[in-house]
């Protein structure tokens, strides 16, 4: 009884087939020149159809690498920018016939080593520690906007709490606008969050973006938040807006460490501040 | 005996096809081929492999004395025998390579003939004018040149193949 060609037969008869198939135009090519330019044109088609698969697999394993290439690229931008961004500040500031000097802000890429987003107190870890120039209280940015604040260092490793924390509350304005309130989680999504207590008499509209205040040491002016969406009056005396983060935290890789270079004087005069009041 | 006999017979319509395609060329949108058919009608015992060397070595000759592109038969008839099989078991069934005959109009009928002669002239001659064109000729050109070949050869084929497996001589 017959029970079909086996796989063995049927590879080895498919191998001949294409032997035959390719002797055949081998020889078809020899004997019309017009068949000769039709196979070669063919030919080349598939071998630029086959390499361009072959790049294009290639091209997916190399993404990491180009993606962090990207973002040293960004860093590098970011600074240039905010260089830019500075010596406007300075020239204003000159005119006003002030003698300051610019604030700056220092970018160290990173890439996320572990990221929980599963619980109330969601941290984050990177791969940049104090031998990096990382130090507590340095903001966590990524491209599309704020991620977190360090909170730890160890020597190549830091830890920060994200955005997605209860603890944590970020200066948030309204671009435009001017009106500051803080910026909490809404504690249930990875894109949500709330612009909390803000007075009756600002009206923020929907559509409205949310950016950092630049007031704290923390995150530099102006690095986007999210977009605000539908007030709830709370108690009869503040609002509470809803924010569609611009940061999705269920895709985050690649962040930048932010440092304030001025943060200590700052503190140190803080202190001083807050000493001299006391006494 | 029988095979020595289906070889003559074989070899009197190779000559036969390269005759035809010689001397009678019907029309440019008309090619008459029964190559397919002598391809199919080889007796379903003989593999694949033994069937695609007959149809290189067929095509080869077709090609050389019938004063065609060299290749061009040979490239059309081994996919057909390549295909022979699995046309062979769609069209006449496995009762055929239980039994180990050959196909005829008078142990399947002429529905199974009509189909299993359409499928093996159909890759044939797609193959054929598609390679033959080079690239060169219109879309419908080629449709209609492979539509009008089909019809005829596959009618032509149907006495062909009966007479290529006709045991009783």
């Amino acid at each position: 009884m017959s029970t079909g060609p086996s796989v063995r037969n049927i590879l080895i008869s498919a191998a001949i087939f294409v032997a035959m198939e390719i002797a055949a135009l081998a020889i078809l090519s020899k004997s019309s020149s017009l068949a000769n330019i039709w196979i070669n044109r063919a030919s080349h088609r598939t071998m630029a159809a086959v390499w361009g698969s072959f790049e294009n697999v290639r091209n997916i394993f190399s993404l990491s690498k180009q993606n962090e290439a990207l973002l040293e690229q960004n860093i590098r931008l970011t600074d240039e920018l905010q260089k830019y961004k500075d010596a406007e500040k300075i020239s204003l500031e000159a005119s006003s016939s002030a003698e300051v000097r610019g604030s700056s802000f220092r970018y160290i890429p990173a890439t996320i080593v572990k990221f929980s987003t599963n619980t109330a107190h969601n941290h984050i870890i990177l791969n940049k520690g104090s031998e990096d120039g990382v130090k507590p209280d340095c903001g966590i940015i990524s491209a599309d906007g704020v991620v977190g604040v360090v909170e730890a260092v160890g020597r190549h490793y830091s830890y920060g709490l994200t955005l997605m924390n209860t603890n944590i509350s970020i200066g948030g304005r309204i671009k435009g606008k001017d009106y500051l309130a803080p910026v909490v989680w809404d504690g249930r999504t990875t894109n949500g969050a709330f612009v909390k207590d803000m007075p009756l008499h600002h009206v923020v509209a929907p559509g409205d973006t949310v950016v950092t205040s630049g007031f704290s040491t923390i995150f530099p002016p102006d690095v986007p938040i999210g977009i605000a969406g539908e007030s709830t009056m709370v108690d009869g005396s503040v609002f509470n807006i809803k924010v569609t983060l611009f940061q999705d935290f269920s895709s985050l890789k690649y962040v930048s460490i932010v440092e304030n270079l001025d943060k200590d004087e700052i503190q140190a005069l803080e202190a001083e501040k807050e000493d001299g009041d006391e006494n | 005996m029988r095979i020595k006999d289906f070889g003559v017979k074989f070899i009197l319509f190779l000559v036969a096809q390269i005759i035809v395609w010689t001397y009678f060329n019907f029309s440019q949108f008309v090619m008459l081929t029964v190559l397919p058919a002598m391809i199919l009608a080889v007796p379903a015992r003989r593999g694949t492999i033994y069937t695609m060397v007959i149809a290189f070595i067929t095509g080869f000759i077709v090609d050389f004395l019938a004063g065609g592109m060299l290749g061009l038969t040979s490239l059309a008839l081994v996919a057909v025998a390549f295909v022979r099989i699995p046309v062979l078991r769609l069209a006449f069934g496995n009762e055929l390579f239980s039994r180990g005959g050959s196909i005829s109009t008078k142990n399947f009928g002429q529905m199974k003939m009509f189909v299993g002669l359409l499928l093996a002239t159909f890759v044939f001659v797609l193959i054929y004018v598609w390679a033959d064109g080079a690239g060169t000729r219109p879309f419908w050109f080629n449709a209609v040149k492979v539509v009008a070949s089909l019809v005829a050869s596959t009618l032509v084929s149907i006495p062909v193949v009966n007479f290529l497996s006709d045991n009783s001589k």
